[in-house]
């Protein structure tokens, strides 16, 4: 039986921050590497502000590849820590991909309207590019050293503008 | 307020405990199983939850409804190991156990659905959201890492069961019973504030 009532939204919104609150409480930041680094996947892909994104292009920076989707809630919370450390390492050698998983420009863009981010936004339409990457859920991140190797990883949500993870980020610069 | 229901000790070297209660934020039961170096907690979805979340991503009435009525719980898995003594931390959700009307069957996968979403012919989009929000079948945290996902326990609103979870941390395989875990029931929760 269908009973689908007004206000549900707000129940679920309600809901899903109460858990995101939950889960990524400040706590130390980790970000750890792997044991066993692997070449990273190229791709290319077209963000939400219509231009292409290539992976290779960024070859000899640090890249941070963020898989993610609108409705998931740890994506959500670490979105605003994202778009500050974006403003505070940005030009120097670090580059942020957030990969959009399965959902339109459309929706993207609403999205954009609570969280603003100015990274790039690729969008993975047909979920292969998650797919290429040992992903299970989301919100994952991979960093990409500037030699093209995969070499860390953080499963569900960041404070990305701690300042020990900003730190760690620089120094895999060299 | 949090109730302390049990205390379990089906691995003596790892003791785990289970905590009940009222989610402050949801405002639905949850079930916790936490040590210094794990936490796993179960929080109920009503079924409307869950019709809508599917509704809005793509899915007709009726699968929507498949998925609602089968008992989903929003599910939050952590190592927390970081904090005390750092190890990795592995689970299989196909060695988990439910136990319900003393009988044993397994929680309904990411890969149990996939079939039934091609003949039922889900959008592709479709379905893709509802694997990304699914618990991930397998996975391997490393300290300070976790996720967040629907556990969906394959049984009717209201049910009352029992979950055997297995995971393998510190070099141990480790399991713990979490008892009486109640499906919700298919009744509307109006939100707060509203007639």
């Amino acid at each position: 039986m269908m009973r689908t009532k007004p206000g549900l939204h707000f129940l679920c919104a309600v809901f899903f921050l109460g858990l995101t609150s939950l889960a990524a409480a400040a706590e130390q930041q980790t970000l750890p590497a792997l044991a066993k680094p692997f070449a990273a996947t190229d791709f290319t892909l077209i963000g939400e502000d219509g231009r292409s994104y290539r992976l290779s292009d960024y070859r000899g920076q640090v890249v941070l590849i963020n898989f993610w989707a609108s409705w998931c809630p740890p994506c959500r919370f670490e979105m605003p820590s994202l778009e500050r450390l974006w403003e505070k390492v940005k030009g120097k050698g670090i580059v942020i991909l957030a990969v959009n998983v399965g959902e339109n420009r459309d929706t993207i863009f609403e999205f954009m309207g609570q969280y603003p981010m100015s990274f790039p936004l690729p969008m993975d339409l047909d979920g292969k590019v998650v797919k290429a990457y040992p992903v299970t859920g989301l919100p994952t991140s991979y960093i990409v050293s500037p030699q093209g190797q995969v070499t860390h990883r953080a499963v569900g949500s960041r404070e990305w503008d701690d300042p020990r993870l900003i730190e760690q980020l620089l120094q895999m610069r060299k | 307020m949090l109730l302390l229901s049990g205390l379990i000790l089906l691995n003596p070297a790892q003791a785990a405990e289970v905590q009940t209660g009222i989610d402050p934020e949801a405002q639905l039961p949850y079930w916790e199983l936490r040590n210094p170096e794990m936490s796993l907690r179960l929080v109920q979805r009503v079924p409307d939850q869950t019709r809508a979340f599917f509704q809005a991503r793509g899915f007709t009435n009726d699968n929507a409804e498949l998925i609602a009525q089968s008992c989903v719980f929003q599910t939050v898995f952590k190592n927390t190991s970081h904090e005390t003594s750092p190890s990795p931390l592995e689970y299989n959700l196909h060695e988990w156990t439910v136990l319900f009307a003393n009988q044993a069957h397994k929680m309904k996968l990411r890969e149990d659905w996939k079939p039934e979403w091609v003949q039922r012919e889900v959008p592709i989009a479709a379905q893709l959201a509802f694997e990304w929000a699914l618990y991930p079948t397998w996975q391997v945290y490393q300290p300070g890492d976790y996720n967040w996902g629907m556990s969906i326990f394959n049984l009717r609103p209201g049910s009352v069961f029992d979950l055997e979870v297995v995971w393998k941390q510190s070099g141990k395989k480790h399991t713990a019973m979490i008892k009486d875990i109640k499906c919700a029931e298919d009744t509307y929760v109006a939100p707060q504030g509203a007639e």
